[in-house]
């Protein structure tokens, strides 16, 4: 055991921090909640040139071949500075492509999602907003060489700005729900979709994109047909694990900004920060962060080695989740009434926090889960 | 980064665990939960008898050096921690195993090193704690208790309190003054001393449940060899917070934690209500969910813990926040389990009550943790204080 980061690690961190402190001020991340598209390509384009895009992608397809907790690395600094744009859902929808894809799909599309060439993302919910196989009611039929996608997906990340969506299907209505389920790569492009950026507390793009009468052919589709849930699950967890690194580097941000706050604030003839009844506060938020940072380090170990880690996601987002938004509320109430400005930086992580949260299961959805793994009947 | 344990690690886990998993079949029914050892003579006799066999396999000196009956590392002390709690096995003298061995490898002379550290290794001294007095706690420092020089000896006067165990300890270590006229701090000194000395009188202190493992000890003109002093004369304030740098992750009492949770998983699923298990009911499975992700979070923290001290790093906020964490996370386990529990949540010890009365028992013993080795209030001013640099109160 030893839980330092690794050289190659550290390196990746210290070059995505500076590189994100440079490249990311928050006035970019402002300008980006109130732009159209969300995100910047210029920036894209540099952290392509850098490898992000293509970290976890193996060197045959153009990528770097890092692994798994690398990329939480990677994130855990993208959330630190709120990085605006469509790096998680990218490379979280790599991963379909890269475990159930075929060696044409990956060689068609893994150089060009390392490269920077190609945004893609997920359509999972619908409007029933649950991240269980219930939820999806939309349709795709065969028909000659193609399917024919029919239905709404809701909270698709950055759908407006993606080349591709990997749009979740129902194929067939079986006996169980997570029976039937086909996954399709579905070109942006294709007649029948249409997309709406839906207005979200972090201004973070989710979209509600429709499906009317859109073909797609066969050969689109990734894995096999009816079987598409486990593979939704591994991207769940996968991005669950993914979205904690990034809540992880998030709260250690306001922790950071609370605690450099209340060290200048001057109120009573003393740094605020003198007081016990914030010292106490401050203290339960490194708390927080602390003990949520290795539950989160471990089962991103768990799932770079490939060892079962579902339970393990769970218990890590559940927990994460009610870290992040208590940590981001303590910290408005901390800095005061300044911190309750719009033009704060405060603001924007306590924002993220509510999307953090309900990205890839909210903190309800995964304690079921744990329930059912711990053996709750 | 890298969770793995070595091969040798993994072999020396398995091993842990079979030998406690033994042992926990002759483990007394009257043991719910570690502070029976205190509290039961049947429990305390147990203790006595897992430490021997502890001390056979030499697991009481594990990352000690070997000239002191030594051996393995912190890494093999913190999953011996684990197979302990997991199973309720005491065996393990918190004061004189984790607290006081560590303290004298590091600040003891040699000649205090050989005689005080064997009796331990061996599982043949048991050890108390000197510390609180009535008007010294958190603030031990005030301390008044004091051990005035007298040839070769100490005479010490005075009272000490909240001292675990003190009525089975064959010997306590505490801190004195020595010299009165000193300022704060410089005054005090870490003296070890044989509790069967004429003029140490033990008082049991009922805890709320009415029983539990707390002394009061008054002194009496006791003497002491002047040369049972570890570190300097008049600089025990030093000792003092080595030995609290001992302080342990929690390993055993989260595990223990894991090990309750497993039970309480086990009572949804057998008991109904309403007409259905327990455990179909959601807010029900909500609340237990929530107990597991904050278990694993402590177990987490408790592994950051043993990697620093495996490396001789400091762990200082670690050690604070893990301290905090799980001796709150008890008390959330016990109000969560009692409350599950419905109208059984309150019966003590009987055939009515659920897990032996474990729960029960835990609602009120939640504190002990809580209060103990630094309160949590003082934890999170060493946080505060020391790891986020904020200004400390004047």
């Amino acid at each position: 055991m030893d839980l330092r980061f690794t050289e190659a690690q550290e390196i990746l961190k210290k070059m995505a921090r500076d590189f994100l402190t440079t490249e990311c001020p928050k006035t970019l991340v402002r300008e980006l909640e109130k732009s159209e598209k969300g995100y910047s390509p210029e920036l894209w384009k540099k952290m392509a040139e850098l490898g992000w895009m293509g970290l976890v992608i193996p060197e045959e397809y153009e990528g770097m071949g890092y692994t798994f907790q690398d990329l939480t690395v990677l994130l855990e600094e993208a959330g630190r500075n709120i990085l605006p744009g469509p790096l998680i859902s990218t490379v979280i929808s790599t991963f379909p492509i890269l475990e159930a894809g075929t060696e044409e799909q990956k060689k068609e599309l893994l150089p060009k999602i390392a490269r920077g060439e190609l945004i893609i993302t997920t359509a999972l919910l619908e409007a029933e907003g649950t991240f269980n196989a219930y939820g999806i009611a939309a349709k795709a039929t065969p028909k000659g060489d193609d399917f024919i996608i029919n239905g709404t997906k809701l909270f698709v990340e950055m759908a407006h700005v993606a080349n591709y969506t990997i749009c979740v299907t129902r194929t067939k209505d079986g006996t169980s729900p997570e029976k039937g389920i086909t996954l399709f790569l579905v070109d942006s492009k294709a007649p029948g979709i249409s997309c709406e950026v839906m207005p979200t507390i972090a201004a973070d793009k989710l979209c509600e994109v429709r499906f009317e009468n859109v073909t797609v052919p066969k050969k689109n589709m990734l894995g096999k047909i009816d079987e598409g849930w486990p593979i939704v699950e591994m991207m769940l967890r996968k991005g669950a694990i993914a979205k904690c690194a990034e809540s992880i580097g998030a709260i250690q941000t306001c922790v950071e900004m609370t605690v450099a706050y209340s060290k200048e604030r001057v109120q009573y003839d003393r740094p605020i920060g003198a007081f016990q009844a914030l010292q106490h506060i401050m203290a339960d938020m490194w708390t927080s962060m602390e003990t949520g940072r290795y539950l989160v380090y471990e089962v991103a170990w768990m799932e770079s080695e490939g060892q079962p880690c579902a339970k393990e996601a769970s218990l890590a987002k559940a927990y994460v989740n009610e870290a992040y938004k208590n940590v981001g509320q303590w910290a408005i109430r901390l800095h005061g009434a300044i911190a309750t400005s719009h033009d704060h930086d405060i603001p924007l992580y306590y924002r993220r926090s509510k999307a953090a949260d309900t990205t890839y299961g909210g903190t309800d959805f995964h304690r079921e889960l744990v329930a059912q793994k711990i053996g709750l009947i | 980064m890298d969770f793995e344990l070595t091969e040798e690690q993994k072999a020396h886990r398995k091993e842990f665990f079979e030998v406690c998993k033994e042992l926990e079949k002759k483990r007394p029914p009257s043991f719910v939960g570690f502070e029976a050892v205190f509290e039961v003579d049947e429990c305390w006799e147990f203790h006595l008898y897992c430490a021997k066999e502890f001390a056979k396999k030499g697991w009481l000196g594990l990352a000690w050096p070997p000239e002191y009956g030594g051996s393995g590392t912190m890494m093999d002390k913190v999953l011996f921690a684990e197979a302990r709690g997991y199973h309720g096995i005491p065996g393990v003298d918190i004061f004189g195993v984790q607290m006081l061995a560590p303290t004298l490898l590091q600040a003891a002379s040699d000649a205090i090193k050989k005689e005080f550290l064997p009796p331990i290794v061996q599982g043949k001294v048991m050890w108390c704690e000197l510390w609180s007095e009535p008007n010294a706690g958190s603030d031990l420092a005030t301390l008044a208790t004091t051990a005035i020089k007298k040839g070769d000896e100490y005479v010490i006067n005075g009272q000490k309190t909240w001292n675990t165990g003190a009525h089975r300890a064959d010997w306590g270590f505490g801190v004195f003054k020595t010299d009165p006229a000193a300022r704060k701090h410089h005054n005090i000194t870490f003296i070890l001393l044989d509790m069967k000395t004429p003029g140490i009188t033990v008082r049991p202190i009922p805890y709320i449940d009415g029983g539990g493992p707390f002394c009061e000890v008054y002194f009496d003109d006791v003497h002491v060899p002047a040369k049972n002093i570890v570190g300097q004369e008049n600089e025990g304030w030093a000792v003092v917070n080595l030995l609290a740098g001992f302080e342990r992750s929690g390993m055993t009492e989260i595990m223990a934690m894991f090990r309750d949770l497993e039970e309480l998983v086990k009572y949804c699923n057998e008991t109904k209500r309403n007409g259905q298990p327990l455990a179909r009911d959601p807010l029900i499975r909500n609340r237990v969910a929530q107990l597991a992700c904050e278990l694993q979070a402590a177990r987490a923290i408790a592994y950051r813990i043993a990697d620093l001290q495996n490396r001789n790093e400091m762990a200082l906020m670690d050690a604070s926040a893990a301290k905090i964490f799980y001796s709150e996370l008890g008390k959330r386990f016990a109000f969560v389990a009692t409350d599950i529990a419905g109208p059984y949540g309150q019966v003590k010890t009987s055939r009515w009550a659920p897990m032996h009365g474990a729960w029960e028992k835990a609602f009120q013993e939640c504190f002990i943790t809580i209060i103990s080795m630094g309160t949590n209030e003082i934890q999170r001013n060493i946080i505060a204080w020391y790891g986020l640099g904020l200004p400390r109160m004047k």
